[in-house]
């Protein structure tokens, strides 16, 4: 337990040879790919005392609105908070009515309303400095449900936009405005959307992964244990020493696993397992594989065999029914005309520990007995999955799933397809939160700080949407332009500058970089 | 119960598959394959013509054999043949049950006894038939062993990973791709599925009534979630046949919300 004396007290005044790491959690393939999607509006500015009357006007003639939800936006927008290139070019004719009239300044006087005989007291306007009428824009629904003719008519037939005994009508002038489809999962991409498209509210729900608090809540677990927990540091050390065993020992390449239970604040470390992929194979009899030319043995991935690891457990803990059904389907082997030579078997699984740490782990009894695979455990990595591992985690049902590198060109779990999301791009597959697959988990990246990294050599890998503004999506230049929040596309931006197809990342593949992890 | 791929096709779907070409205004769900340069069109057609089809029908009919075997044993009734040179090297059923792993699958069964005998490059002149397409485990897994070509009966739209949910034996990575032929004995392998979740419902309703009192709360929380069993579920036997739709269609796309 060395490992864990070591990591829970580090000393503040200690040089800081490892530079502090933090969990950033993964965007989800849809967070990546919903979150980038934008909706044709229609809206239109008014005076604000007209503002209610107008919207349920809106809510009455026009049919279909409940079917896109864009509780996300707000629907009455301030023009000043509006990004500039919504707000277009002042309307000359609009400038001509923004004299006094009727509407906005009207003296007490008895007048009857048009088409009533009432008579009646209207009240004038709080007299304003700056004499301009505070006007707000509306947004009205999505441009599908109603062409922009019939709503200009349907908007005709009510104040302000018709003249009335009392006003002039109010110029009407309908703006077809781009807008996020789908509500945003942090407040700085709230932010970023308020700024460059529409006033838009952050309200801590994520459609398209975790919940923001079960994600926080977790975070805040692992990076403080308790005092008989295991925190991600303190894992990922063991993950990372068994990796540099198995790999001194010839067996792997540099990745390694632990898998932990966290019940109640208590943590137990159920398995710890390293890459063994070139561990050689009981046919090949000692020929290395460099001899038998290959990358090594896939079911060696250090994913794989902790997985493992946790079922042989299971098996040894196991109450009489459950191990009486595993020996029953084990018999089906034999039934089925299945030799198996449990050695072989073993050499080819590799889910046997085969260093002293491993051993340590393996040998404790420590695991729930009759749970089911490895049913909400937490599982921290050196390195991001490869997709036979990834799925591997999907159909062991885990619960958490932290790792410190991203693997670009072979990785499973993150979901950057474009340069303008979150992280560098990879393949995307997004495998720990897919709502084609039956089973979610949540998962971060244990990485350097953002400003550590930036710093490092040439690799900087942005955190957050704010600082990629000016990159352009490839997917908008390879689709449709308007399926993206392609931020150049702005107005107010800079032409569009399309990136190369792959990202830097992918451009200086180190041969590791390929390799399945 | 069964806690491999193959839990979720009661009640076979029409088997959908995009059209390779046809989405150039609105790209396919997953956009990942849109994106990507690869060898192979978008959506490989996995139900194309097999070329010496009746050559690939005996080897098949041998997967199907064990899936049978598996079937008689309550066993999920996925089975798999590898075939090397004409020779059968490795067979394989679920062994998830056994190994109380979920990642044991017929596929992985099946190479650990080629891989007690033979040296692992064999694999790369091996064809794998199996009755039940990969998962996207099981389809990376493949590719990176450098499998020649995967056979198999029918779809399986749960985690199929060759074109059931994902392309992962044709789509961009590191290693080369395989070709996939699907459709052998579709029928019977969409069967076999069938029966087997029948036979496990009349045991398993049996089983819930007896035990739905003595499960405590903590059981609830760490033990296997007990598919709540039908009553009266029944044997179909209408297979729909193959069908060509387009999944994007209905989508919600730029400018025309789904209305």
């Amino acid at each position: 337990m060395a490992a864990r004396a070591d990591s829970k007290a580090p000393s503040p005044t200690e040089p800081a040879e490892l530079p502090v790491r933090q969990m950033i959690h993964l965007k989800t393939k849809e967070e990546c790919r919903l979150g980038n999607e934008t909706i044709q509006v229609w809206a239109v500015e008014m005076p604000s005392k007209h503002a209610e009357g107008i919207l349920k006007v809106v809510k009455d003639r026009i049919e279909g609105q409940d079917a896109v939800d864009l509780q996300h936006l707000r629907r009455f927008a301030k023009p000043k908070s509006l990004p500039k290139h919504v707000l277009g070019k002042r309307d000359l004719i609009k400038e001509m009515y923004a004299i006094p009239r009727a509407w906005e300044s009207t003296p007490l006087s008895v007048m009857q309303a048009p088409s009533t005989a009432v008579w009646e007291y209207s009240v004038p306007a709080k007299p304003r400095i700056n004499h301009k009428p505070q006007t707000l824009y509306l947004l009205i629904c999505g441009t599908n449900l109603i062409s922009l003719s019939e709503l200009h008519n349907l908007l005709l037939e009510y104040a302000p936009f018709c003249s009335s005994a009392d006003s002039w009508a109010y110029p009407l002038e309908i703006k077809e405005v781009t807008v996020p489809r789908q509500a945003p999962t942090s407040p700085a991409q709230a932010d970023m959307w308020t700024d460059n498209y529409w006033p838009t509210f952050y309200r801590k729900t994520n459609p398209f992964g975790a919940h923001p608090a079960t994600i926080a809540k977790a975070e805040e677990d692992l990076s403080h244990p308790g005092y008989e927990s295991v925190g991600v540091e303190e894992a990922m050390i063991l993950a990372e020493r068994a990796a540099h065993e198995t790999q001194a020992m010839g067996y792997g390449v540099g990745p390694g696993c632990t898998i932990i239970e966290r019940v109640d604040n208590k943590a137990e470390i159920l398995a710890v397992a390293g890459d063994a992929r070139h561990k050689a194979l009981p046919s090949t009899a000692g020929m290395t594989d460099a001899q038998d030319a290959c990358s090594g043995n896939v079911m060696g991935h250090a994913v794989m065999r902790a997985i493992g690891m946790i079922g042989r457990k299971r098996l040894r803990v196991a109450s009489h029914p459950v191990s009486s059904k595993a020996a029953k389907a084990e018999r089906t082997f034999e039934n089925c005309g299945l030799d198996h030579d449990e050695k072989a078997r073993d050499g080819f699984f590799l889910d046997l520990p085969v260093t002293p740490l491993e051993e340590e782990y393996f040998a404790q009894d420590n695991i729930k007995p009759d749970g089911y695979l490895c049913l909400r455990l937490e599982v921290f990595l050196t390195h991001e999955p490869c997709i036979m591992c990834s799925m591997a985690l999907v159909h062991s049902r885990v619960g958490k799933v932290i790792f410190s590198e991203r693997m670009t060109q072979t990785g499973g779990l993150t979901a950057e397809m474009v340069s303008n999301d979150t992280g560098p791009v990879g393949l995307g597959y997004g495998l720990c939160w897919r709502k084609e697959l039956n089973w979610q988990f949540m998962c971060w990246e244990y990485a350097q700080q953002e400003e550590e990294k930036a710093g490092k050599a040439g690799k900087a890998i942005p955190v957050g949407n704010v600082d990629h503004h000016q990159a352009t999506s490839t997917a908008s230049a390879n689709t449709n332009p308007d399926q993206h929040l392609a931020l150049t596309s702005a107005p107010t931006s800079a032409p569009a500058k399309p990136t190369a197809m792959l990202s830097d990342d992918n451009a200086n593949v180190s041969s590791f970089a390929s390799t399945h992890v | 119960m069964a806690i491999s791929e193959q839990t979720s096709i009661p009640s076979t779907p029409p088997i959908t598959s995009n059209p390779t070409t046809s989405t150039t205004t609105s790209p396919p769900p997953d956009c990942h394959d849109s994106l990507m340069p690869s060898q192979f069109p978008a959506v490989p057609a996995v139900f194309g013509p097999v070329p010496n089809r009746a050559y690939h029908e005996g080897f098949m009919r041998k997967a199907i054999e064990m899936a049978e075997l598996a079937l008689a044993s309550d066993e999920t009734p996925v089975g798999c043949v590898f075939v090397h040179n004409g020779e059968v090297i490795g067979r394989g059923i679920n062994g998830t049950n056994a190994s109380l792993n979920g990642t044991r699958h017929a596929e992985f069964v099946g190479l650990a006894e080629i891989m007690a005998k033979h040296p692992q490059r064999i694999l790369t002149q091996t064809d794998l038939y199996v009755t039940v397409e990969p998962c996207i485990m099981c389809a990376s897994a493949l590719r990176q062993y450098g499998i020649r070509a995967v056979y198999f009966g029918c779809l399986n739209d749960r985690f199929g990973g060759c074109g059931g949910v994902m392309q992962i034996h044709a789509d961009r990575g590191v290693d080369p791709p395989y070709p996939v032929y699907g459709g052998l004995f579709r029928e019977e392998a969409i069967m076999l599925l069938r029966r087997f979740y029948v036979q496990e419902n009349e045991k398993g309703w049996r089983q819930a009534m007896k035990t739905a009192r003595e499960v405590s709360l903590t059981k609830r929380l760490f033990a296997a979630p007990e598919p709540k069993p039908k009553k009266n579920r029944e044997l179909k036997t209408e297979i729909l046949p193959v069908t060509n739709v387009n999944p994007t269609a209905n989508l919600t796309r730029t400018s025309t919300p789904a209305g």
